[in-house]
């Protein structure tokens, strides 16, 4: 009896404690993953081609240096003005030169660039380093950018998304609320559609008689982004998908064009000519009431690190805790260029350079550099808009993240087709030209009738079925 | 005897003619011929930045060429530049080394300091320019607002109006210098004796310099022109870097054009045709204007 009370209560405990729950293995990292397993590759010197400036600096000031230290693989940084990013690395791809391993691309070269043979597929080597869940992190545009006819090409890396900002003390003033309703029948705030934006730009410079101008926006250079997010918003297509005749020129194409040559009229003199530098300027001095711009002037406008040796050329911010965050008119920002990380097909340092990429497009890495000042890497996971650490870093940052985290989901991506680089500076020009006075339906119809002939030449049968692979993405047109 | 060791050393000194000459035939022939003659081949295929097919593509990169829009456009808008900047810089050219010709105080420096623009390389000219030229920080405008009475804001870079005026002031200031100085050596040059004759016969200074002083230095005047014709007609660093060709390509010289076509967009074999086409264009020109001179031979 006794011993089998014994029996029993031995194998009751037993079963009770098969039933203790087990200790939780822990999650992957993708980071410590990459740093154990290029330990292997210690001693190798991995080249990366960054863009020239602050995203560069991130690599050779940052993580170049804490790679070394973790793994001891050395990475040599090439910095490269943005504007010949892709022609430069599609040459050294040309010429066989082996000079980069790890190519810094936008989400509209993709196609271009696995089509010469330059990209080297990942989905091979994140089956062989990655933590797969890290994926589903990222924002489905961002992630959508990185793939090619369902390969992988690209890494994340920069959650590049445009934001209104504005002046909160001005927007909040009673006295302009009550004056601006009155006058418009709808009350002061950050504008939800272009006309209104117009309107409350005007009322704002009318108001404060140029004291503040309503506006200052980047009227020269990436114009392309601009006019395309809001083509968009109006309906507009790139190409008539039947006969790829080019749709640029089209009602919405014009009426894009249109509103912005109409915005000028209540922006600083001289703001035809405006940059990112010059919007960035006049938002930190105060001489404007809204821009839109990249994420990164939200933490310069805040003053975030202004001590920052690398960041020294930011004019200082007269406008602290003043600035708010929304989304862009329309409420589909533009999502461009959407940089991203890629592995040369000529690298000879391919394991090495791709646990580098992985090891920086991390959860936990890529946390640390979107919160960085240099860098320019902008929140591209939710695990960033949902972190303590970059809510607490300053106090309206969780407002920031919510509107960084609705534009990403909203937001158009990049347009991308084959020799995208073509359309997209003929279509520069042409917007920039309707800046600079000429009419904008008589300067779209040039565009396309340019835009056409690039089509002839490329194969229309080829750009089609490359544009239908880019239109059938969700955030191309948000349908 | 005499007339076979005459033949040998004829044979020998023609060896010798054709060994001194050769390393500078090769030269001209590797670094002048073989790039054209790669450009007349390039233009006949369909080599781009991105294209896997690069093989004969016929006329079919001339004929993009000829339809293309902008070309035409390019070359309107180079021989405009030309057509403007070429007769200020001779005139102002002429004139500064007239008003040189004679002693003046401080001559050395002041032509010291005229030549300065003619040294500063064009990119830096341009970018000079553009910064003075800048609605915000640049001095002109505001000189222009001292006299106006009022805030000016020309937008020089991008107002369609204003882009080609800013172009041309940068080009005169850079190059007026390089006119000023070779006519004034001209000028320095010119015989007196024929000048005091004229004078005697009681012409005045303005037909002296009509029909003497003009005709003795016109060849180093068309010299001068041809070269300054040639350079304008090249022109891209000055225009890059005030207008990159914009507003839209409304200052798109032909330069620009190539280099947009060529390095930004790497269509080569249209840009190689686009080549073949200035070349023959300009070599036709040139002969045309070496043989109006006379100094072909």
């Amino acid at each position: 009896m006794t011993t089998r009370r014994t029996t029993l209560a031995i194998l009751g405990a037993t079963i009770l404690a098969s039933l203790q729950p087990l200790p939780l293995f822990a999650e992957e990292d993708a980071a410590a993953k990459a740093v154990e397993a290029a330990k292997a590759f210690a001693g190798t010197t991995i080249n990366v081609a960054e863009e020239a400036g602050l995203m560069a600096m991130l690599g050779i000031n940052v993580t170049g240096p804490e790679w070394e230290r973790l793994t001891g693989i050395k990475v040599k940084v090439s910095e490269l003005p943005y504007e010949e990013l892709f022609t430069k690395q599609l040459l050294e791809h040309k010429a066989g030169s082996g000079a980069y391993d790890v190519l810094t691309i936008g989400h509209s070269w993709v196609a271009d660039l696995v089509l010469a043979g330059a990209l080297e597929p990942l989905d091979p080597l994140i089956e062989k380093y990655g933590v797969k869940e890290e994926f589903d992190d990222i924002v489905p545009a961002f992630r959508e950018g990185t793939m090619y006819q369902g390969a992988t090409y690209a890494l994340a890396v920069d959650g590049d998304v445009h934001v209104l900002y504005y002046r909160k003390d001005i927007f909040e003033d009673p006295a302009m609320q009550e004056a601006f309703k009155a006058k418009y029948g709808y009350d002061l705030a950050p504008p939800t559609d272009y006309g209104k934006f117009n309107e409350v730009c005007q009322f704002i410079t009318d108001q404060t008689g140029g004291k503040v101008y309503g506006a200052g926006l980047i009227n020269t250079g990436y114009q392309h982004f601009f006019f395309g997010e809001r083509f968009r918003l109006y309906g507009g297509k790139y190409f008539d998908e039947a006969s790829m005749k080019a749709q640029i020129n089209s009602e919405a194409g014009v009426r894009a064009v249109q509103e912005m040559v109409d915005a000028l009229k209540c922006q600083p003199p001289g703001a035809a000519t405006w940059g990112f530098g010059e919007s960035l300027s006049a938002l930190n001095s105060g001489e404007i009431a809204m821009t839109i711009t990249w994420p990164p002037v939200a933490r310069w406008a805040q003053g975030i690190n202004a001590d920052e040796q690398a960041l020294s050329w930011v004019p200082e911010s007269t406008v602290v805790d003043k600035i708010g965050y929304a989304l862009t008119p329309g409420g589909h920002p533009s999502l461009v260029p959407g940089i991203q990380l890629a592995l040369s097909s000529d690298s000879k340092n391919k394991d090495a350079a791709y646990l580098y990429m992985q090891w920086l497009t991390s959860k936990t890495e890529s946390l640390k550099n979107v919160m960085r000042p240099i860098g320019l890497r902008d929140p591209f996971r939710y695990s960033h808009f949902d972190s303590p650490e970059f809510q607490a870093l300053w106090p309206t940052a969780p407002n920031y993240l919510s509107v960084l985290r609705e534009g990403d989901e909203k937001g158009y991506a990049d347009f991308a087709v084959l020799e995208t680089y073509k359309y997209t500076d003929t279509l520069a020009r042409a917007v920039i030209a309707a800046i600079g006075g000429k009419d904008p339906k008589a300067a779209l119809d040039e565009a396309a009738a340019q835009w056409d002939a690039i089509t002839k030449q490329v194969g229309v049968d080829r750009q089609r079925e490359a544009y239908k692979a880019w239109a059938s993405r969700p955030s191309a047109y948000r349908m | 005897m005499a007339q076979a060791s005459g033949n040998k050393g004829g044979r020998q000194d023609r060896g010798f003619a054709v060994a001194l000459a050769a390393p500078a035939v090769l030269i001209m022939a590797l670094f002048g011929l073989f790039p054209l003659l790669y450009s007349i081949v390039v233009s006949f295929q369909r080599l781009t930045l991105t294209a896997s097919d690069t093989g004969f593509a016929g006329l079919a990169n001339y004929v993009r060429l000829f339809e293309d829009g902008r070309f035409g456009l390019a070359l309107a808008h180079t021989f405009a530049i030309a057509a403007v900047a070429l007769p200020l810089q001779l005139g102002l050219g002429m004139a500064l080394a007239l008003h040189f010709l004679e002693d003046r105080p401080l001559k050395r420096l002041f032509v010291a300091l005229l030549i300065i623009p003619t040294v500063v390389s064009p990119m830096v000219a341009g970018s000079m320019w553009r910064l003075m030229f800048d609605d915000r920080f640049g001095p002109i405008n505001q000189m222009i607002g001292w006299l106006a009475g009022e805030r000016v804001s020309i937008l020089w870079a991008i107002d369609p109006r204003f882009a080609y005026p800013a172009i041309i002031i940068c080009d005169v200031w850079q190059w007026t210098p390089f006119m000023f100085l070779i006519l004034l050596a001209a000028l320095s040059n010119v015989d007196h004796e024929q000048q005091e004759a004229a004078a005697l016969d009681g012409a005045s200074k303005w037909q002296i310099f009509c029909f003497v002083t003009l005709p003795a230095i016109m060849p180093i005047v068309s010299i001068a022109l041809l070269i300054r014709s040639l350079d304008l007609l090249r022109i891209f660093d000055i225009v890059w870097q005030l207008t990159r060709g914009g507003p839209g390509t409304s200052t798109e010289t032909i330069s620009i054009y190539a280099y947009v076509r060529g390095f930004q967009e790497f269509d080569t074999s249209f840009v190689g045709a686009l080549v073949v086409v200035l070349v023959i264009a300009l070599s036709a020109l040139l002969m045309a204007a070496l043989r109006r001179l006379e100094v072909a031979r």
